[in-house]
């Protein structure tokens, strides 16, 4: 499978008369923009901005970010979710690069929700701080959740894929200014010299705890609890097959973006053909009960002996409950005579001093370790506020709190924050982009 | 300039060797032993020195500390210093006792210096910086160094790094930190991955504890027959505590006769564990130890016989290391009395 990623680099956006890109400029037209997301009638309050590194903004409650892209042969570039249900990960994609649409409750909140600054000491925490972006500030109609500490956040999240593809329509007709070229034979059909190689497999775990549907990641529409791990193609994963959900504490959640360009995919293809034979994705997901995660390993074992992996590489999006799912896909591999890696992030609490994952497993001797989600953040406060501050610490956010005994609230009433890295948008960064780890002090 | 305060054992104070083990605590003002290499480098002034034999603070703890409390009391330092104490265990374990007390109780920071075989390390890392140490004295001159270089960072509020980079022994905290060199996840990924796949060393970034299994015991083959015991690391102590049982962190525990008892009377035993409220077990002592439903079950010929004595500790931030070695402590008592079968009381 081959797919072509034809890339135009954002170097500033504006807003303007129409929707163009040149020279690097994109050019947005602000009225039509929003009018276009107000064709969704549950949206009921739009405003559109641009944040940039460096700008002294801060962006709360963040629910979803996601790479404009467009497929110039008509096809959605969400299938199944957004437009059509075709295959993704072949053919030609074209994405608008070191830019993002991030999409920002207007007023409310909720458990997943999080924060980016775009400057300062906070800029850091998340990858989204360094990128443009175009930022839809919204608020809908869904009463039934206002005030619900879990928000599906539908309207939203679809607001900003669908603003994300409109918004790249810009550059459907132009030439990229590069391309990159992702591209995996069949699994049993590779030159010898390639076979010869160990052989690998990438196992992710997005979440998908939820019983109750409309929280959990999609893979082409379809809710991740529905299903038993399956093999995929990487392309499928860096094409939009896979739409981020509405559930975990943000440091450890993985956004639509980060799925569109995984750095752990793009790593192993880098290696692909040099020291590993990267066979491909088996997707599993996270479950709640025990036979639930138990059946998700066995597969995923089962899959791994099935194709000959003689590696693997195991990621969760989550920490806490989901740890369990992760060291129990860890050590079943181990068992199959799989040699695995881990990639998470850890629960040591504010001092430091708790057990790193709930379950833990003496098989699991490689690990990649990306952060501590209840590390404690103090920030300034940022001239600007896109979104309502106050959601961090009124409506259930998992990072920060109305009010602490020994810290007070999350949020000052001169605007600076006191927060658990939990509430950092994607902070974490376990799908690769992470140049944290954990230290013992 | 800021003040700093050194304690060392009997041997390094210059009062003389294991004959003089026993040797009360004193305080001299000025250098003595290894102040004199402190004190060259160290960016406050050494004002005095704490001497105190091994044996003195191993067997008379408490007056040890209290008396070199007392001796602090009035004196102005910003830091205090201890050892180094090499793999020697009572000194190592001295300067841990004594670097905690003054930390407790004066709230300035501490530093000391053990080899990793010392059982200071395993029983005072998690309260203090104690820096990885030689294993003899030939290292003194490094040891103090490494102290003094860490002291100088405290001294100076320079930010800590990381036990590797600094060189002390893990404190059980785990942080989340920046990496200078700015190498992605993914990129570490592959390359732990490519490590593993070609058989070579690697080093994962969360260290799994080793776990310290322990068989399961055969079952008992005829209760009615058996001798049962009664051990709990909740904390239940006749209510003067009179085997000074600590309430967290344990490194004590006690054994009480329950041979003339029908039940523990609220009154006579409590709970002296500070990791749960208490009001239920001082009400009544035999929800954590059920002494009265042992008898009642021993006079129904439920199993045949109780040994005597029950045992306590507490289990609240107590290290695997002192409480297994609690266990060894305890268990030649259960042999030598024959006993089958041990109730567990944990909390």
């Amino acid at each position: 499978m081959k797919l072509e990623l034809g890339n135009f680099h954002v170097n500033d956006i504006a807003f303007g008369e129409k929707l163009e890109f040149q020279n690097g400029l994109l050019t947005i037209c602000k009225e039509e923009a929003l009018n276009f997301i107000r064709e969704d009638d549950r949206i009921t309050e739009a405003e559109l901005y641009i944040a940039k590194p460096g700008d002294d903004i801060r962006l709360c409650p963040v629910k979803d970010a996601f790479e404009p892209r467009v497929r110039p042969d008509g096809r959605g570039i969400y299938p199944g979710y957004e437009g059509d249900l075709v295959r993704s990960g072949e053919g030609v994609t074209y994405a608008l690069k070191n830019c993002s649409v991030v999409v920002v409750g207007r007023h409310w909140g909720g458990f997943q929700d999080a924060l980016i600054d775009m400057s300062g000491e906070g800029q850091k925490y998340t990858l989204f701080g360094e990128l443009n972006n175009i930022v839809l500030v919204a608020d809908t109609n869904e009463e039934f959740e206002k005030r619900e500490q879990q928000k599906k956040n539908d309207a939203l999240r679809r607001a900003g894929a669908r603003l994300s593809e409109y918004i790249a329509g810009c550059v459907k007709e132009l030439e990229p200014e590069d391309m990159e070229i992702f591209e995996l034979e069949p699994m049993i059909k590779r030159d010898p010299e390639v076979e010869n190689l160990p052989s690998v497999v990438y196992v992710m775990q997005p979440q998908s705890q939820m019983e109750e549907m409309g929280y959990n990641t999609l893979v082409y529409g379809w809710d991740c609890n529905h299903m038993v791990p399956t093999v995929m193609h990487p392309n499928e994963i860096l094409d939009g097959a896979l739409i981020s959900g509405s559930f975990m504490p943000s440091s450890s959640k993985w956004s639509t973006y980060d799925f569109q360009n995984c750095p752990n995919i793009k790593a192993l293809y880098r290696e692909h053909g040099k020291t590993i034979n990267f066979l491909g994705i088996i997707m599993s997901n996270l479950n709640v009960a025990l036979e639930q995660k138990e059946r998700a390993a066995i597969f995923v074992a089962q899959l791994a002996n099935s194709l000959g992996a003689d590696g693997a590489v195991v990621a969760e999006e989550g920490y806490g409950n989901p740890d369990a799912d992760f060291i129990g896909c860890f050590a079943a591999l181990e068992d199959a005579g799989v040699k695995t890696v881990g990639v998470t992030n850890e629960c040591t609490g504010r001092d430091g001093q708790s057990q790193p994952l709930v379950t833990l497993d003496e098989k699991c001797d490689a690990i990649v370790s990306c952060g501590n989600v209840s590390e404690l953040i103090k920030l300034p406060p940022m001239g600007t506020v896109l979104g309502e501050l106050e959601a961090l610490g009124r409506d259930g956010c998992s990072g920060g709190w109305p009010d602490d005994e020994l810290l007070g609230p999350s949020v000052k009433p001169d605007g600076s924050i006191v927060m658990e890295n939990n509430a950092m948008f994607c902070g974490d960064r376990v799908c690769g982009w992470s140049t944290k780890t954990m230290k013992e002090f | 300039m800021k003040k700093a305060i050194l304690y060392v054992n009997q041997f390094f104070g210059q009062i003389g060797g294991e004959d003089k083990a026993d040797y009360a605590p004193e305080i001299k003002e000025g250098h003595v032993g290894p102040a004199m290499e402190y004190a060259k480098k160290l960016d406050a002034e050494l004002t005095h020195t704490v001497i105190c034999g091994d044996n003195f603070m191993g067997s008379n703890t408490e007056e040890a500390v209290e008396t070199i409390l007392g001796m602090l009391q009035d004196r102005e330092f910003d830091i205090f210093l201890a050892g180094p104490a090499f793999q020697a265990g009572r000194y190592g374990v001295a300067c841990g006792t004594i670097c905690k007390a003054v930390k407790e109780k004066f709230n300035v920071p501490v530093v000391t210096s053990m080899n990793v075989e010392n059982p200071g390390v395993e029983m005072f890392k998690k309260d203090m910086y104690i820096m990885q140490g030689g294993n003899i004295a030939a290292k003194m001159r490094k040891d103090v160094k490494a102290i003094v270089t860490l002291a100088n960072k405290i001294l100076n509020e320079e930010e800590i790094g990381c036990a590797e980079e600094e060189g002390y022994f893990a404190r059980g905290i785990r942080r989340m930190v920046w990496r200078q060199d700015e190498i992605p996840a993914s990129e570490r990924m592959v390359d732990m991955l490519v490590k593993k796949l070609n058989g070579q060393p690697f080093q994962t970034e969360l260290p799994i504890p080793k776990l310290d299994r322990v068989p399961i015991a055969s079952a008992i083959k005829d209760l009615s027959t058996a001798k049962i015991a009664l051990v709990n690391t909740g904390g239940i102590v006749p209510v003067d505590n009179p085997d000074r049982i600590q309430s967290a962190s344990a490194t004590r525990w006690g054994k009480y006769d329950i041979r003339n008892s029908e039940a523990l009377k609220s009154g006579e035993f409590k709970t002296i564990h500070a990791g749960f409220d208490p009001a239920a077990a001082d009400a009544d002592p035999n929800v954590i130890t059920p002494i009265d439903a042992l008898k009642e079950l021993l006079k129904e010929g439920e199993y045949g016989s109780l040994h005597p004595y029950f045992y306590t500790t507490v289990g609240t931030g107590t290290t695997q290391a002192e409480a297994e070695r609690m266990a060894n402590e305890i268990v030649p008592y259960l042999q030598e009395d024959h006993v089958d079968g041990v109730i567990m009381v944990s909390t």
